[in-house]
C-alpha cells in the first residue's frame, strides 16, 4: 500500500510506476518528463523502499524518489511536495 | 595556471574536482568520478534530433490568422528563444572547458553545448518558413531594449567569470592592472563567480526557458503553430535535461561531495544565489508586461503567466536549497505538463523506421481524456 501523507492510503498497482498508481486515484502529483530526467515528481518517502525501472538522473535528496519511475517494494509511506 | 590541451602531469582524474583542478588529459569513461555526467551524456545523445525533420509548413497559415497582438506575442517570443540559446550555444564550453577537470563532466558540456545549437539552427528552421527573409527578426534581437536588458543580465556571470579566468590563466593569482582597473584575482574569488555563473545558467534553463515554453505552447493549445510547437518539445525535453545537470553541479558543491572550499562557498553565496533567481522572476514578469502590452491571447495572460514563473521558481529553487519564496501551490497552466511529457514526444520503436518519421510522428494534439479528470 501506498500511505500518502495528509491524504489517503492507496493499492499499488501491478505493473505501474508509482506515479501511475497515484495517478490512478485522481491525485494530482506534479510530473514533466515522465522518464526520470526532469526531477519535477520529486517526493518524499517516508519509510519504505522503491526501485527504479530505469536510472533516475535527475537530482534527488537522499530522502526523495522519482515516482515516475519507479514501484514500491514495501507499503511506503510518501510526502507530495 | 596556464591552459593546456594536453597535461602531461600523470593525475588520477577519480580524485580531481570538478572545475580548478588539473586540466583534463586522456578523455576516458571507462571511470568517472561523477558517474551522473556519464548517463546525461548517454540519455542527451538519444535526444537527437533534426529540426528538418519537423513539418513547419502549415505555420505559415496559421501565422497569417493571428492578431497583431498574437503576432507580437509569437515573434518576440522566438526572438527570446533565439537569444537564449545564442548565448547557450557557445558560453557554457568558453567558459567552463577551461577550467574543468574531469572527463565525463568536460564531456557533458560539450555534449550539451552542442544540442545548444541544434536548438539555435531550428529557430532559423521556424523564421525562415514564415518569413522566407528573417533578417528584421534576427536584427531586432540587438536593437530590442527589451530584450537588451535581459542579454546583459544573462550574460554577466559568464562575461565575469570568463575575464577571471582569462586573467588567472595569463597572470595567475594576484592583483592585476588592465586598463587602468584592478582586479584582484584569488582562487577563491574565481570559484565565488563559478558558483554564481552556475546559479545563473541553472535561473536561465529553469526558469527563464519554461516561461517561453509555456508562450509556445499557449499557441499549440489552440491547435496553432503546431510545427513550431513540436520543434519546442523536442527543445524542452533536452532543456529538461540541462537544467538537471547544472542541479546536479549545485548539489555536489552544496552538499560537500565535490570539491570542499564549493561548500563553503555555496553557503556564503546563498543569498547572492537567491537574488540571481527573485532578479530572473522579476525580469520574467516585466517581459510578461511586454509580451501581452498589446493584448493578451485566448489561454494567456499577464496574470497568469506570472503565476507560472513563481510556480516553477519555486519548484527549481527548492531543487537546490534555496526554499519556496511564493506563495503558488498548484500549477496555473496544468496543459503545460502534456506537453512536457517525453511519452508525447517519442513513439513506439516499430513506428519509428525512419528517423525522418520519428520527429514527424510527435503529436501535438493533447489528449484531454487523460488528463481530464483531474481536478487542478
Ligand atoms: S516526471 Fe520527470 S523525473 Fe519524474
Ligand atoms: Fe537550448
Ligand atoms: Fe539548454
Amino acid at each position: 500500500m501506498i500511505h500518502i501523507q495528509q491524504h489517503k492510503t492507496v493499492p499499488h498497482l501491478p505493473q505501474r510506476t508509482l506515479l501511475e498508481s497515484i495517478e490512478d486515484q485522481k491525485i494530482v502529483v506534479q510530473f514533466h518528463c515522465r522518464e526520470g530526467f526532469c526531477g519535477a515528481c520529486r517526493t518524499k518517502l517516508r519509510s519504505g523502499e522503491v526501485e527504479y525501472t530505469s536510472f533516475p538522473l535527475a537530482y534527488i535528496d537522499d530522502d526523495e524518489i522519482l515516482p515516475c519511475c519507479c514501484y514500491p517494494l514495501s507499503d511506503i509511506e510518501i510526502e507530495l511536495a | 595556471m596556464k591552459y593546456t590541451t594536453f597535461n602531461q602531469v600523470n593525475n588520477n582524474a577519480l580524485i580531481e574536482p570538478m572545475f580548478f583542478g588539473n586540466p583534463v588529459n586522456v578523455a576516458r569513461y571507462d571511470q568517472q568520478k561523477h558517474q551522473i555526467f556519464e548517463k546525461l551524456i548517454e540519455k542527451q545523445i538519444s535526444f537527437f534530433w533534426r529540426p528538418e525533420e519537423v513539418d513547419v509548413s502549415k505555420d505559415r497559415v496559421d501565422f497569417q490568422k493571428l492578431s497583431d497582438s498574437e503576432k507580437h506575442i509569437f515573434i518576440s517570443n522566438l526572438k527570446y528563444q533565439t537569444l537564449l540559446d545564442s548565448i547557450q550555444g557557445r558560453s557554457p564550453n568558453i567558459a567552463f572547458l577551461p577550467i574543468i577537470s574531469l572527463p565525463e563532466l568536460e564531456t557533458w558540456v560539450e555534449t550539451w553545448s552542442f544540442f545548444e545549437t541544434i536548438h539555435s539552427r531550428s529557430y532559423t528552421h521556424i523564421l525562415r518558413n514564415l518569413f522566407g527573409d528573417p533578417s528584421s527578426i534576427f536584427n531586432d534581437i540587438v536593437d530590442n531594449q527589451e530584450i537588451k536588458k535581459r542579454a546583459s543580465d544573462i550574460s554577466q556571470y559568464y562575461d565575469d567569470l570568463i575575464f577571471a579566468v582569462q586573467l588567472w590563466q595569463t597572470l595567475g593569482e594576484g592583483q592585476h592592472t588592465v586598463n587602468g582597473k584592478v582586479h584582484n584575482i584569488t582562487m577563491r574569488e574565481l570559484k565565488k563567480k563559478l558558483f554564481l555563473c552556475m546559479n545563473s545558467v541553472n535561473a536561465l534553463e529553469a526558469i527563464r526557458f519554461y516561461v517561453s515554453f509555456a508562450c509556445t505552447f499557449a499557441f499549440a493549445e489552440r491547435e496553432l503553430m503546431e510545427g513550431n510547437s513540436k520543434i519546442i518539445r523536442l527543445i524542452a525535453r533536452d532543456e529538461n535535461l540541462h537544467l538537471t545537470s547544472t542541479q546536479h553541479i549545485i548539489n555536489l558543491w552544496a552538499k560537500g561531495k565535490d570539491d570542499p572550499e564549493m561548500a563553503e562557498i555555496a553557503e556564503e553565496c546563498k543569498e547572492q544565489a537567491t537574488e540571481i533567481f527573485l532578479n530572473a522572476v522579476r525580469q520574467e514578469k516585466e517581459w510578461a508586461t511586454y509580451l501581452f502590452q498589446q493584448g493578451s491571447m485566448i489561454g494567456l495572460n499577464k496574470e497568469i503567466l506570472c503565476q507560472y514563473v513563481e510556480f516553477i521558481a519555486n519548484h527549481r529553487m527548492s531543487a537546490i536549497g534555496l526554499g519556496q519564496p511564493f506563495d503558488v501551490k498548484s500549477n496555473p497552466l496544468p496543459w503545460m505538463n502534456n506537453y512536457l511529457n517525453s511519452d508525447n514526444v517519442q513513439v513506439a520503436p516499430q513506428e519509428s523506421e525512419i528517423s525522418s518519421y520519428l520527429v514527424g510522428q510527435i503529436d501535438s494534439e493533447v489528449n484531454a481524456d487523460d488528463f481530464g479528470d483531474f481536478d487542478l
